[in-house]
């Protein structure tokens, strides 16, 4: 074995190494670096440049909350966008949404941030979070700041989608 | 991605035509098929290793060993095909970066073998070998034994009291053994073991389940000083008693890193409950005020310190117990360089204890700083995928245990690396899955074990896939 193929042959076991390394950054890419978002250009920008403040009492809205009784909604279905009219049953406790393959709901427009937002059930009420989104998360057009209530039939708008919670 | 099929619409609804599409839930074994690619490249990588230390330690290659090594890579295959019929949900990345770390440190515990001239049983990379086969079996066995991590939150005081327990272990009189001046080893016959590397689990347990119920009461705010929400009085008996607990591992058992380790874990955790910074700055405040407090009263952390801050000073350089292993360390990165000596090429073994705390000063050694980066850049990758499980998670308990469990491991790997690099003092704790050590494996296998279990029940696949363009 000679000096130089000793050489070559170190040289290609820390590329190797170095490739495993970057076999695994390229599977995680959107994990790690996220994915581009957009500005919502239209109304929605408008919207969040206008109220970015929170408002921390109940959105007010047409549809009545829940009375304590109620059972949870069970299922959401899309109301708008570009898969208007698919639903689907939600998870025991909690859904996540984003642009992030683990999310529970993956939403890939150019306005969805990776992790966008979370709905998660306490008791027999569902709960709609912001997760720091840079297009913001709308419940019946409001900029949701703070945890909120979501009632059920109430608009929910992420990106250029629009779902809403049913029983 | 996604795929629909119709069902009935729903009678009574307002908008029948949006039921007639509903979603099949896809059960993908593309993350395991993932995980397989990976791990066949980091057997590959291993394979590698193993065979550049005989072309550059013996100038041939030795086919007995490599039969050993492919052993242990058949023993992770049984492990991957376990995690797709236990946990087909889980991160397929932790079980070929794992292996990969593996895999690398026994290929230089072998190569100090080599240099040392000692074969079989006697041999450090054997016996490592068979503790890896033993700790990935215990770690597959973890995983099919614990199929819902909230179980392990009924346990949480027995969890307590095993961590004590094996914290004090090594004090008992008759098995506790000292050895480099720490007293973190218990004997018994031939067999020796760390109890620390294994309270690490049970305490990550335990701060898991006492902080989910002590949150709320730990997060109220009391006074307001120099702009810094304090928590109230009455709350601090908690962070006060680990706090003691720590400095008794420093006063007792004479390690800073173990006591660093647990009292580090407990703050992050504290800090991952609450959102409260302030607890960080006071527990970092109360840690630092005693390791002073002990810099200055007891000698051993003052030698510590000394052989740290003059390390190049002839006189700490020759004294018993002085720098001459960190030295003699730094002294290995350094003639490693950028691309190092090369596999088998190099002699780490001038080091004292090389196969074991030093362990990255011979890899820095004969990786060069390359080598040893793709190393560290495993652990981060390791530690990030520990965090973005804990993010992840759809249970308090579990999003601390996994954040707590990926956080130790970090924390570990920077007081061993920081110690060799001379960033902070050197303390007596293992480089996890690298160092030769049964206990560490065993323990670091099953809290990669751990983190697979809770990564399976936590991950959320895509219910739904919206693309613009679709």
């Amino acid at each position: 074995m000679s000096e130089l193929t000793l050489l070559l042959l170190r040289i290609g076991f820390l590329i190797l190494m170095w490739a495993f390394v970057f076999a695994i950054v390229y599977a995680l890419r959107s994990d790690l670096f996220g994915t581009k978002v957009r500005r919502m250009p239209s109304a929605a920008a408008a919207n969040a440049a206008a109220a970015p403040v929170s408002t921390p009492r109940p959105v007010s809205n047409p549809v009545p909350a829940p009375s304590a009784g109620d059972p949870p909604a069970r299922r959401l279905v899309i109301t708008s966008g570009a898969k208007e009219g698919l639903e689907l049953d939600l998870p025991a406790d909690e859904l996540t949404i984003g642009r992030s393959s683990d999310s529970g709901l993956v939403i890939r427009d150019d306005y969805t941030s990776t992790n966008h937002a979370r709905l998660s059930r306490q008791g027999d009420q569902w709960m709609l979070e912001d997760l720091d989104s840079t297009n913001g998360t709308f419940l019946q057009g409001k900029r949701v700041s703070s945890s909120v209530v979501v009632p059920l039939g109430a608009a929910i708008s992420i990106g250029t989608t629009t779902f809403e919670l049913r029983r | 991605m996604s795929s629909t099929s119709t069902s009935t619409p729903a009678a009574g609804s307002p908008r029948a035509f949006t039921e007639a599409i509903t979603i099949k839930l896809r059960t993908p074994a593309k993350l395991r098929n993932l995980e397989l690619v990976l791990l066949v490249f980091a057997i590959g990588i291993t394979g590698a290793a193993v065979a550049l230390v005989q072309l550059g330690a013996l100038g041939e290659i030795d086919t007995a060993f490599i039969g050993y090594g492919a052993g242990l890579g058949v023993i992770a295959m049984v492990m991957h095909t376990t995690l797709r019929i236990v946990a087909p949900d889980a991160d397929p990345f932790i079980l070929p970066i794992v292996t990969t770390l593996n895999g690398i440190g026994i290929a230089m515990i072998y190569r100090l073998d080599l240099a040392d001239g000692v074969e079989g049983w006697a041999s450090e990379s054997v016996r490592q070998m068979t503790w890896t086969a033993i700790a990935m079996i215990v770690a597959t066995v973890v995983l099919v034994v614990v199929r819902n991590h909230r179980a392990l939150a009924r346990y949480r005081y027995v969890a307590m009291f095993v961590g004590i327990v094996l914290l004090l272990l090594p004090m008992l009189p008759g098995i506790g053994v000292t050895i480099n001046g720490a007293r973190l080893w218990v004997a018994v016959g031939p067999f020796s073991f760390q109890p620390g590397e294994v309270a690490k689990i049970a305490l990550a347990v335990f701060f898991a389940g006492y902080l989910v119920t002590a949150r709320e009461s730990l997060s109220i705010v009391g006074r307001t000083f120099l702009g810094l929400r304090l928590p109230r009085g009455k709350d601090l008996g908690p962070i006060l008693i680990v706090w003691l607990a720590a400095m008794a591992v420093l006063v007792f058992q004479r390690d800073l890193g173990t006591s660093l380790l647990y009292f580090g874990l407990f703050l992050v955790m504290i800090y991952v409950a609450t959102g409260r910074l302030s607890w960080v700055l006071l527990g970092l405040g109360l840690f630092v005020g005693g390791a002073l407090i002990a810099a200055q009263s007891l000698s051993y952390v003052g030698w510590r310190v000394q052989g740290w801050l003059g390390a190049f000073d002839p006189t700490v350089y020759e004294a018993q117990g002085g720098s001459y292993q960190l030295v003699q360390g730094i002294f290995g990165l350094a003639s490693g360089g950028l691309i190092g000596t090369g596999l088998g090429q190099g002699r780490p073994d001038l080091v004292p204890l090389a196969e074991s705390d030093f362990i990255i000063a011979s890899l820095g050694e004969e990786l060069g700083l390359v080598g040893l980066f793709a190393i560290l850049a495993l652990y981060i990758l390791f530690a990030a995928r520990g965090f973005r499980i804990g993010f992840n998670g759809t249970d308090d308990f579990g999003r601390l245990l996994g954040v707590g469990l990926a956080f130790v491991l970090a924390l570990q790997v920077f007081i061993v690396i920081g110690g060799v690099t001379r960033v902070i003092p050197l303390t007596g704790l293992t480089t996890p899955f690298l160092a030769a050590g049964g206990s560490s494996l065993v323990a670091n296998w099953v809290i990669a074990a751990l983190l697979l279990r809770l990564s399976d029940t936590i991950r959320h696949q895509p219910r739904l896939i919206i693309e613009e363009d679709a």
